[in-house]
C-alpha cells in the first residue's frame, strides 16, 4: 500500500528539520518518527549568544537541551579554577538528569558560538511517557544506557570510586 | 545613659547633607507596575473577558493541531483546516439538532396555561398525593392561594432580568463571531508569540520562565479540555437518562446539565433541579421526580468517582476547601464567569508559587530534599 504523503505546500521544512535532528539523538534512538513527532511538539526553542550561560552548577534542574545548532561546552568548577567536561555539536544533548530527579545541576553549560538549543521540560516529558508506555521504555533504557556510561568512565578514571557504588546487581542501603 | 542614633547620611550626600534621589526598592515598582496592571485589565475588562474566552477554546482544538504539527504539516494549514472542519460540522449538527431544540424551547415557554398555572397545579397534585399518604402533613403546606402568589412573586423577580438578557443578545452575537476569530489566530500565532518571548527571555531565567508557563500551560489545557469533555458526557448521560424515564424535552435539559456541569458545586444542582422542575410539571407526582433525583444522583456520583477523576481530576490538585473557597470567592468577583474560571486560576497560582519557591530554595542554598533511602544524591553529569 503506498504511503500516504501530504502535498508539498502544507509541510513546514523546519520541523521536518527538527526530526531529522530528533533521530540522530542518542537518547531518543529506536523511536519511530511518529514517535519522535509526538516529542516534537513539546519542544521550545531558544537561541543563546556565544559566551552566554545556558544554566549554571548548583541551580535547580527543570530540562533536558538538545543543541540544534551552535557549539556548548559543560563545564565544572574545580580546585584551579573552572575545567572543560565536554564540547557538544548539533544532536548532542545535556541536562539529561532533570529528566529523573530534581537534584541541582553538577555543571556549568555555556554557549561556545551562536547556538540554538530545544529545552524539553520534564513535566511535558512526563506527560509524554505516561501515555505513551513505548516511548517511556525506549527513552529510559536510552538514559540508562547513558548513566551506564557515564558510570565506568567514572570508574575507570578513579579507580577509588569503585569501592564507594555497589556492586553491580546489589541495590544500595 | 543610652546615647540616641542619629540617622545614617549616605557618603554621597556631599557637604550639604542634601540627600540624593534614591530610586525606590523593587518591591515598590513591582507593586505599581502590578497595581497599573490591574487597573488596565479592569477598564478593559469586556475585551479581557472575550480574549480569555477565545483562549479557552485554542485551549481546546490545540491538541489537534499538536497532532497535525506533529507530522510535520504548517501550523497554520492545520488551524485553518480544522476551523474549517469545525465549522462545517457545526453547520450539519445544528441543521439536525436546532430545529429540534427550538421546538423543545418554543413548547416551554408558550404552553398555555401559563408556566406558573402549571408549576402550581403539579404542586397541588404532589401536596395531595403526601396527604393522602400521610394526613399529618397537611399542617406544613400552606393554602393554595397564598403559594401561588408567592410563587408568581418568585417568577416574576427571576424573569425580571430576561429583558436585559435580551439587550445582551447583540454583546452575545459579536462574542460568538470574536471569539473564534481570536482563538483562530491565537491558535496560528501561537508558537510564534511563543518564541518571540523565549527570545527576549535572559538566559539565566530560561528554565524557571519554562517551568512555569509549562505548568500554566498545563494545568489551563488539561482542566479547560477535561470540563469539556465532562460536560460532554454529564449532558449526554443526562438527555439520554431523561428520554429514557419519558421526561419532556430530554435534548434541552441535557444540553443545560451538561453547561451548568462547568460551575463547580452548584451547577450540578442547576441542572438536576430543572430536570425535576419539568419532570414535576409534566407527571404532578412523586414516583417520577423519585426517578430523576435518583437519575441525577447517580451522575453526580459517576461523574465524581469516574469521569472527572479521568479528566480534570488529573489537573486539579486543590484541597476542597481552597476548592470552595476559590469558587465562592471567584463568583463573588466576576459571577458566572467567575466561578468557572476561579478553579485553573488559583490552581495555576498554586503549581507556580510551588514552583518560584523552590527556585528561590535553590538560591537561598537550602539543600534539597532527600529524594529517598539508598538514592546517590550525586550525579554524574548535569
Amino acid at each position: 500500500m503506498p504511503k500516504l504523503r501530504w502535498p508539498e505546500w502544507t509541510i513546514d521544512p523546519e520541523q521536518l528539520r527538527r526530526l531529522d535532528l530528533l533521530e540522530k539523538v542518542p537518547l531518543f534512538a529506536g523511536l519511530s518518527r511518529r514517535q519522535l513527532g509526538k516529542l516534537l511538539v513539546k519542544l521550545f526553542e531558544k537561541g543563546y549568544e556565544a559566551g552566554e550561560t545556558i544554566f549554571l552548577e548548583g541551580e535547580p534542574g527543570k530540562a533536558l537541551f538538545i543543541v540544534l545548532d551552535g557549539r556548548v561546552s559543560i563545564c565544572r568548577a574545580g580546585l584551579g579554577g573552572e575545567h572543560r567536561l565536554a564540547t557538544l555539536a548539533p544532536g548532542a544533548y545535556f541536562g539529561e538528569l532533570a529528566l529523573i530527579d530534581d537534584q541541582p545541576r553538577s555543571a556549568t553549560a555555556r554557549a561556545d558560538e551562536p547556538s540554538a538549543l530545544l529545552i524539553l521540560y520534564k513535566s511535558h516529558f512526563d506527560d509524554l511517557i505516561e501515555g505513551h508506555s513505548t516511548i517511556a521504555i525506549r527513552v529510559m533504557g536510552n538514559l540508562l544506557k547513558a548513566l551506564a556510561g557515564y558510570v565506568r568512565a567514572a570508574q575507570a578514571r578513579s579507580p577509588s570510586l569503585s569501592a564507594t557504588l555497589p556492586p553491580s546487581g546489589a541495590a544500595p542501603e | 545613659m543610652t546615647r540616641e542614633r542619629l540617622p545614617d547620611i549616605p557618603k554621597s550626600a556631599g557637604r550639604s547633607g542634601r540627600v540624593p534621589f534614591i530610586p525606590p526598592p523593587s518591591s515598590i515598582i513591582w507593586a505599581v507596575g502590578i497595581a497599573i496592571m490591574v487597573l488596565i485589565l479592569y477598564v478593559s475588562r469586556e475585551l479581557v473577558l472575550l480574549l480569555i474566552l477565545s483562549a479557552g477554546l485554542a485551549y481546546l482544538i490545540n491538541p489537534l493541531v499538536k497532532m497535525a504539527e506533529s507530522v510535520a504539516i504548517k501550523r497554520g494549514v492545520a488551524v485553518t483546516a480544522l476551523f474549517l472542519g469545525i465549522g462545517g460540522s457545526l453547520i450539519v449538527t445544528a441543521y439536525f439538532f436546532v430545529p429540534r431544540l427550538r421546538a423543545e424551547v418554543t413548547a416551554l415557554s408558550s404552553g398555555s396555561p401559563s408556566f406558573t398555572e402549571r408549576l402550581d397545579e403539579a404542586i397541588d397534585a404532589v401536596q395531595k398525593e403526601i396527604m393522602a399518604e400521610h394526613p399529618a402533613a397537611r399542617r406544613l403546606f400552606p393554602a393554595r392561594e397564598a403559594r401561588y402568589d408567592r410563587l408568581n412573586a418568585f417568577i416574576t423577580q427571576q424573569t425580571s432580568n430576561l429583558p436585559g438578557l435580551v439587550g445582551h443578545l447583540a454583546t452575545i452575537a459579536l462574542g460568538a463571531v470574536l471569539i473564534p476569530f481570536f482563538a483562530f489566530f491565537l491558535l496560528r500565532d501561537n508558537q510564534k508569540i511563543i518564541q518571540f518571548l523565549m527570545d527576549r527571555l535572559p538566559a539565566p531565567h530560561i528554565e524557571t520562565s519554562v517551568a512555569v508557563w509549562c505548568e500554566i500551560d498545563r494545568t489551563i489545557g488539561r482542566y479547560l479540555r477535561g470540563l469539556a469533555m465532562d460536560g460532554l458526557v454529564i449532558g449526554a448521560a443526562a438527555a439520554l437518562g431523561l428520554w429514557a424515564l419519558g421526561v419532556n424535552y430530554p435534548l434541552l435539559l441535557g444540553a443545560f446539565s451538561g453547561l451548568a456541569n462547568a460551575v463547580p458545586y452548584l451547577g450540578p444542582i442547576l441542572g438536576g433541579g430543572m430536570a425535576m422542575l419539568i419532570a414535576l410539571i409534566q407527571f404532578k407526582g412523586l414516583g417520577p421526580l423519585g426517578n430523576v433525583l435518583l437519575l441525577y444522583l447517580f451522575i453526580k456520583v459517576l461523574d465524581d468517582v469516574v469521569i472527572q477523576a479521568a479528566t480534570i481530576g488529573r489537573s486539579v490538585h486543590l484541597h476542597p476547601i481552597l476548592l470552595l473557597a476559590s469558587v465562592t470567592t471567584g463568583g463573588h468577583a466576576f459571577g458566572l464567569i467567575g466561578m468557572i474560571l476561579a478553579v485553573p486560576a488559583v490552581t495555576v497560582l498554586q503549581e507556580v508559587s510551588k514552583l518560584l519557591l523552590e527556585r528561590r530554595r535553590y538560591q537561598a542554598g537550602t539543600p534539597a530534599p532527600h529524594p529517598g533511602k539508598g538514592v546517590h544524591t550525586q550525579p554524574y553529569v548535569c
